[in-house]
């Protein structure tokens, strides 16, 4: 179960990342597009404020970036690692089952030579029978012992393994916050006017849309 | 048109109540005006159907109107035959006096009719003014009457008639208007004889002007979807019926016959205003105070009624052509017909004449930077609005990665939780109120405004194929009808563009400028929000007062130290479980081992690990465990899977897959002498799949003890006695005449002596010292 928990956080993260990715370079294409649109030729002061929006967006992208190594470096990597010890523990389980299961056969032949009569050659063969099984035995018994220590090591030290992930992952991001906060505040200080809340934001168009709606060659439907 | 459209003014002759006689006093004239009046106002309001009753009575009182000028003719032809008398009596004193007598009678009698016209002037005026007054609010009344009960009365139909709000649409706001301006002129509580009423008037007209306008304008512009829904409803008889009887219930003291008698009342009622205020003009004295602001209104009015005009015919213009219209293939070929095959095709000679430089073309500069302006308007705003449409569908994607529900069991752990924490917060409130914002913030608005450009963007293609049009009629000096409409429309439609689209532009990018700022500052939201979260958990962590630096290299080592750690985990097991699991040798085998490490040397021994079947000529059959030695690694044909072995006698094929090589234990020479290894017996089993070159930590060392299977009792001196189970030590593998059969052991006791060899085997034993290779 630990297993398919971690190969799912393992995807989930990854699939993250990508999609921050992506939405911090649709950002980026917004500003771009506009500063490239003619209309930025027209009017100085758009100009300045598409660049000024043009920076920030960019510079965003850039911590984003960064951001986005140091996660992957020290969260989604180790993940993949964690997950790739999954096959071998599995295939060591595997064969101890081998194991087991060889023992128990041989350890059946033992127990039917054992309830025949005790002439020589059975005797022998209970002998030779026995000889065979104690290495099975051994081996299996060696294997089982080893996976009952090394399991639930492994299964303890998810949790140092784990712990540095999630706190860079946790800093990481309050670093990149931190950096997006400032950029946008002067951006904001700078294109925007300040202090209006969403219901005037949202009167404001509307008014400018019936402004708009007014004008008799506008199709109002 | 069905409504029929009110006479021109032209043809109205205002009725004026007019004095039967000058020599009335205006308290007597004031008798007969009210009569008058009335029934006037009542002719006024008569149906329209009635019109021509009306015209009957305008008759009557135009002719009473005609008797007025007759008495002042009447005055002027006493006055002339005065003159004239004047002219044929001789000079005779007694004529002379009875001349200056009549003289003098006669300037009485002119300043008499002089005073009388006078006031007959101002009382025309005062009745001019009440009667605008008047009307007013009959006007008023009328109409509030029609949209509050002929409309609720309409609304409880059963059916209620399709479309009726839009016939009332702007009526309420016409009604407004006109109350206001009575309301203003009540509010002065100045009579109509007063001279300040006049002053009262105008001011109250010019405030309201702008007012008027808008309203009037509206509403005239609406007027034909009016008529359109009417006649609609004219089409179904029985909802006809049901109208018309509401209507004749409701206002029976009028003789309506159908709505629009009270819907074009507005209509009516803003072209008067015009005629009202000249006539009071007209019977005003150019000395009255108030004579320049009474001019200015009338003015006012008559620039009102244009402006009116001109809007109306731009609103239908556009209306035309604005709509995108989705025409069907079949629609398209029925628009077809010649005239419109000679219209298209002269459009586009004329274009190709423009392309090629035949022609010369009509350039409005002005126009062409507006067109410019909007194009690159819509390609902005377009962009934009795919480049939000990706970023909010990839926040979604984001959204989706639910990062936070994992459960590797360690709740008990300050980090995971901290991190499921945030992610939780940040998935459910975060996130989804910015995605919420941006899109009724940015997104939906971009979306409207998209399509308001719709309408322009049609207006302008139209107006390049009226160009066309335009400029192959304008060379002509003698415009037709038609062609004089095409010329006016393109007018129209140019001067509307030129007149809207810079309003248009400038708004629009007004608007996005807006957005561009909100979309900065809901970043700044969510920035300072998800800081805020994550630096109030990151107070919590253990490591959360390292420098970044530190931190990082802290996180880093920690990182790879896992990995180490999981690696030599990974490693160890590997080891353990990768190798086969020994198996002791059977003293047979031990025999055959023997036989054939003599015969080909211990470097070619392989051990078979599954049961090999024989399927071709030559092949062997081979038992799991069996010692074969590997005489060559390919068959005769070359095949390097099939090896040719000997099985102890047997010879043949079998399959490479299936062989593992065998290390003798008694080849390898003991790698460290510490190793106590009876002699030979011990060995190192290597494992058979080499490993990567890694150095191998082998965990277990197994080594090999002889011991006895079976009880075994001495016959002889020469043979000694062992129990099953007892380790020996072997010294010769074979007695003194070379058979293999006994071997010379050394018991436990110390005692030496010959055993059967296949009384021993071999046991793998765990205890033995490790060793590396």
């Amino acid at each position: 179960r630990l297993e398919d928990q971690t190969k799912k956080l393992h995807k989930d993260m990854k699939k993250s990342t990508e999609a921050d990715l992506a939405m911090s370079k649709a950002a980026v294409k917004i500003s771009a597009d506009l500063l490239g649109n003619p209309l930025c030729e027209q009017d100085q002061a758009f100009l300045e404020s598409m660049t000024a929006l043009d920076t920030a967006m960019k510079r965003m992208d850039a911590f984003n970036q960064e951001k986005v190594n140091q996660i992957q470096k020290t969260v989604i990597d180790p993940l993949k690692k964690y997950s790739g010890v999954f096959p071998s523990l599995n295939m060591a389980v595997k064969r101890r089952e081998q194991a087991l299961q060889d023992y128990k056969r041989l350890q059946s032949k033992v127990e039917k030579y054992e309830e025949k009569e005790k002439t020589g050659p059975v005797m022998v063969k209970l002998h030779q029978a026995r000889e065979e099984l104690r290495p099975v035995r051994e081996d299996f018994e060696a294997k089982n012992k080893q996976l009952l220590d090394e399991m639930p090591k492994f299964y303890q030290s998810r949790i140092d393994y784990f712990q540095p992930s999630f706190e860079a992952l946790i800093r990481a991001q309050v670093v990149y916050f931190t950096e997006m906060y400032n950029i946008f505040s002067e951006l904001t200080d700078q294109i925007d006017q300040a202090g209006l809340t969403d219901e005037q934001r949202e009167k404001e168009t509307e008014a400018k849309l019936s402004e708009l709606r007014a004008l008799s060659i506008v199709a109002d439907d | 048109m069905e409504v029929p459209r009110r006479p021109q003014p032209s043809s109205f002759t205002l009725p004026l109540p007019k004095p039967a006689s000058s020599a009335l006093s205006p308290l007597g004239a004031a008798d007969k005006k009210e009569p008058i009046k009335e029934k006037l106002q009542e002719g006024m309001e008569k149906d329209q159907f009635g019109e021509e009753t009306f015209d009957t009575k305008d008759e009557s009182v135009v002719s009473v109107f005609v008797e007025a000028p007759a008495d002042t003719s009447e005055l002027e032809d006493t006055i002339s035959r005065l003159s004239s008398q004047d002219s044929f009596s001789d000079a005779s004193s007694i004529s002379e006096e009875r001349l200056a007598e009549e003289a003098e009678e006669a300037k009485k009698k002119s300043e008499e009719e002089e005073a009388a016209a006078k006031e007959r002037a101002a009382q025309r005026q005062l009745m001019a003014i009440e009667e605008l007054v008047q009307s007013e609010r009959n006007y008023l009344r009328l109409l509030q009457m029609s949209t509050v009960t002929i409309r609720s009365s309409l609304q409880k139909l059963q059916p209620p008639p399709a479309n009726l709000d839009s016939m009332f649409l702007y009526i309420d706001d016409v009604i407004d208007v006109s109350s206001r301006l009575i309301s203003l002129l009540d509010q002065k509580r100045v009579k109509p004889g007063d001279p300040l009423f006049l002053q009262t008037l105008c001011d109250s007209f010019l405030s309201l002007s702008s007012d008027i306008e808008t309203a009037y304008r509206e509403y005239l512009a609406n007027y034909n979807n009016i008529t359109v829904v009417e006649n609609s409803y004219k089409q179904k008889e029985a909802l006809w019926n049901e109208i018309v009887r509401i209507i004749k219930t409701s206002a029976p003291e009028v003789n309506a016959t159908s709505l629009s008698f009270f819907l074009v009342m507005p209509v009516q009622r803003i072209a008067r205003y015009p005629l009202l205020l000249q006539t009071i003009q007209k019977h005003t004295d150019k000395t009255h105070p108030e004579y320049s602001l009474l001019e200015q209104t009338a003015h006012t009015s008559i620039a009102l009624n244009c402006r009116i005009n001109e809007y109306k015919r731009f609103r239908e213009v556009a209306d035309k052509y604005k709509k995108t219209e989705n025409l069907t293939i079949k629609d398209k070929i029925n628009r077809l017909n010649t005239h419109s095959i000679a219209k298209k095709t002269a459009r586009i000679s004329q274009y190709i004449k423009h392309e090629t430089g035949m022609a010369t073309k009509l350039v409005d500069e002005e126009f062409d930077a507006l067109e410019g302006f909007f194009y690159v308007l819509e390609h902005g705003i377009l962009q934009l609005l795919d480049n939000v449409e990706i970023y909010l569908h990839h926040l979604q994607g984001f959204l989706a990665c639910k990062t936070e529900e994992f459960d590797l069991d360690m709740d008990g752990e300050k980090e995971p939780i901290c991190y499921k924490e945030i992610t939780t917060a940040l998935r459910q409130w975060i996130l989804p109120t910015f995605e919420k914002r941006m899109r009724t913030l940015i997104h939906k608005p971009l979306c409207a405004l998209r399509d308001l450009l719709v309408g322009p963007r049609n207006l302008i293609r139209k107006r390049l194929d009226k160009l066309l049009d335009y400029e192959l009629i304008c060379e002509k000096s003698n415009l037709n009808y038609d062609e004089q409409a095409v010329a006016n429309t393109y007018r129209t439609i140019n001067t509307l563009l030129l007149n809207e689209l810079p309003q248009f532009n400038g708004l629009a990018l007004q608007m996005i400028w807006s957005m561009l700022g909100t979309f900065s500052c809901l970043h700044k939201d969510l920035s300072s929000d998800m800081e805020q979260l994550f630096q109030s958990f990151a107070q919590q962590l253990p490591h959360s007062s390292l420098e970044p630096h530190a931190f990082w290299s802290w996180a880093e080592s920690a990182v790879l130290e896992g990995a180490r750690r999981l690696e030599t985990l990974c490693r160890s097991v590997e080891d353990t479980f990768t190798g086969p699991v020994v198996q002791p040798l059977s003293p047979s085998s031990q025999r055959r081992l023997k036989q054939l490490t003599d015969k080909h040397g211990s470097g070619k021994i392989y051990q078979v690990m599954g049961t090999v079947v024989g399927s071709r000529d030559l092949d062997l059959n081979l038992a799991k465990g069996e010692l074969v030695a590997v005489i060559s690694e390919a068959d005769s044909r070359g095949d390097k899977r099939r090896w040719l072995v000997d099985a102890g006698g047997r010879r043949g094929y079998a399959p490479a897959s299936k062989l593992l090589r065998y290390h003798q234990p008694t080849e390898e020479p003991p790698p460290s002498p510490h190793l106590t290894l009876p002699d030979g017996v011990t060995g190192i089993r290597r494992h058979s799949y080499t490993p990567e070159g890694r150095p191998l930590t082998v965990v277990s060392q197994p080594c090999f003890q002889v011991i006895a299977a079976y009880d075994f009792t001495a016959r002889g001196n020469h043979e000694v006695s062992v129990r099953a189970g007892e380790p020996v030590r072997v010294l010769e593998a074979h007695d003194k005449r070379g058979n293999p059969e006994w071997s010379l052991v050394e018991a436990r006791g110390g005692q030496r002596g010959y055993v059967p060899s296949n009384y021993l085997t071999i046991m793998p034993m765990r205890t033995g010292p490790t060793g590396t290779f």
